[in-house]
């Protein structure tokens, strides 16, 4: 199973390469061609840097990214990449993939920003992997159009915010799976388990 | 809730993990990729890499060695030590780094931090103050304690955080390696002077130290090295210190 990650110059995908790699039969490519990284069996939108600047490298291909996600193409957003498959974020200019509902929007609390270990409740995301307790490091935070779409809760503070949304093969988790120990190793092989099969 | 964090401190020279009393004396203590992985295995929450290398060579192998640790460990690393500009905080990051702290660097040109805030988020670029108490205030110092500054640490901790910085590690010198506690006064003026997470440092000999830091402190982390490395105790052994206390920490299955 061919995985892509989408690069859009952020960060560190060293961890989040291999967490995915430990999952047998998993080939991983890294991609920045947004039109180009949908030649594949999964997507993943890693997590790091700021929202304008990755949705400007997501520009050219966007509309093909959110038609392959609309027929089926399984995607694994992640921080910043839950968040591009929103609409628009108040974080910076530019469109997301609008493939959920809703708007990007800075955490209300006093402690911005939101970094460490929080507890994930009401997890029904994947059939496979329970969450518990995970690793965030974000300011910014995804308002749902449709609630009935976020498949986990996390609060911070006052702030209760999803913690993951899910739309058939397409999920978006606020938090690093890559960072979140044995624990977030196992949600991401659970997840390329579930949308292989 | 937000669990508080432990989070292991290695001081790094040459690819290597090193052990000294003011980097003299210098002893080979081990890897470190298998250190950080037996760490997170026995439930650290992050790992922090302190570079204490002189050379541009010792340099190139640090970037290796985040590379290879960032391949094996899943839980966050940070790397400080000697960065100066944007281009050190990028390269760092891409050689699998999730946070950089920046310490002389930013008290020479403040810009820096909100540059690579900009440029990469306020959630990996971390604060670090090494301060020293002065009658009834704390002096700032940089260049590993050797060189003062006119800067008051709360206020100054204010600035950085002002100018972009995502979280403050916060050291008291007086109290670094003596491990009598943190500098609890010290930590609590900052912790409450600023919105962003603060992380103890300097000081902790004991289960009770941290879960001192952390309560009466009002710290968000704690960094510990020394009582750790010497098995004076284990990260399981604070967790569960902690954990009775009351207050909120993650567990490791």
């Amino acid at each position: 199973m061919r995985v892509t990650l989408f690069d859009y110059g952020a960060g560190n995908l060293h961890s989040l390469s291999k967490a995915l790699a430990t999952e047998p039969g998993v080939e991983v490519h890294v991609e920045e061609d947004p039109l180009r990284a949908v030649d594949t069996d999964v997507l993943v939108l890693p997590g790091v840097g700021a929202f304008g600047l990755a949705a400007a490298r997501l520009a050219p291909g966007r509309n093909t990214m959110r038609l392959a996600l609309e027929r089926g193409l399984p995607c694994l957003g992640i921080c910043l990449g839950m968040q591009l498959l929103f609409d628009s974020s108040e974080e910076g200019a530019g469109k997301g993939l609008g493939f959920f509902a809703g708007h990007v929007q800075r955490l209300a609390a006093r402690r911005v920003p939101h970094i460490g270990w929080n507890q994930v409740d009401e997890d029904s995301t994947l059939s496979g992997a329970k969450l518990e307790t995970v690793y965030y490091a974000h300011s910014f935070v995804c308002r749902v159009a449709d609630p009935s779409l976020v498949t986990a809760w996390t609060t911070h503070e006052e702030d209760r915010f999803p913690a993951a949304v899910r739309r058939g093969k397409v999920v978006g988790v606020q938090f690093h799976p890559e960072k979140s120990s044995t624990s977030g190793v196992a949600f991401a092989r659970a997840f390329l388990r579930e949308v292989r099969s | 809730m937000l669990t508080r964090r432990l989070i292991v401190c290695l001081d790094v020279k040459g690819g290597r993990v090193v052990k000294g009393v003011r980097f003299e004396g210098l002893r080979d203590v081990g890897d470190p990729v298998e250190l950080a992985q037996r760490y997170e295995r026995e439930g650290a929450d992050e790992v922090t890499f302190l570079d204490i290398s002189a050379s541009a060579e010792e340099r190139e192998t640090l970037w290796d060695l985040v590379r290879r640790t960032a391949e094996r460990l899943f839980i966050p690393l940070t790397v400080g030590g000697g960065v100066r500009t944007v281009e050190d905080v990028g390269r760092a990051l891409r050689a699998g780094a999730d946070k950089v702290s920046i310490n002389s660097a930013a008290v020479a040109r403040p810009e820096l931090l909100t540059e690579c805030a900009e440029r990469f988020g306020a959630q990996c670029v971390v604060a670090s103050i090494d301060a020293r108490k002065e009658g009834e205030r704390y002096r700032v110092y940089t260049h590993g304690g050797r060189k003062p500054t006119e800067l008051d640490a709360v206020t100054w901790a204010q600035v950085c955080v002002a100018r972009g910085a995502g979280e403050v590690l916060l050291t008291s010198i007086d109290q670094d390696g003596a491990r009598s506690g943190y500098d609890l006064e010290l930590t609590r003026r900052v912790a409450d002077a600023v919105a962003v997470p603060v992380i103890a440092s300097g000081g902790a000999g004991s289960a009770e130290h941290i879960r001192d830091g952390l309560t009466r402190g009002g710290a968000d982390a704690a960094l510990v090295a020394g009582i750790l490395h010497d098995g004076l105790t284990t990260v399981g052994a604070i967790k569960s210190l902690l954990r009775s206390s009351g207050l909120p920490i993650r567990s490791t299955p």
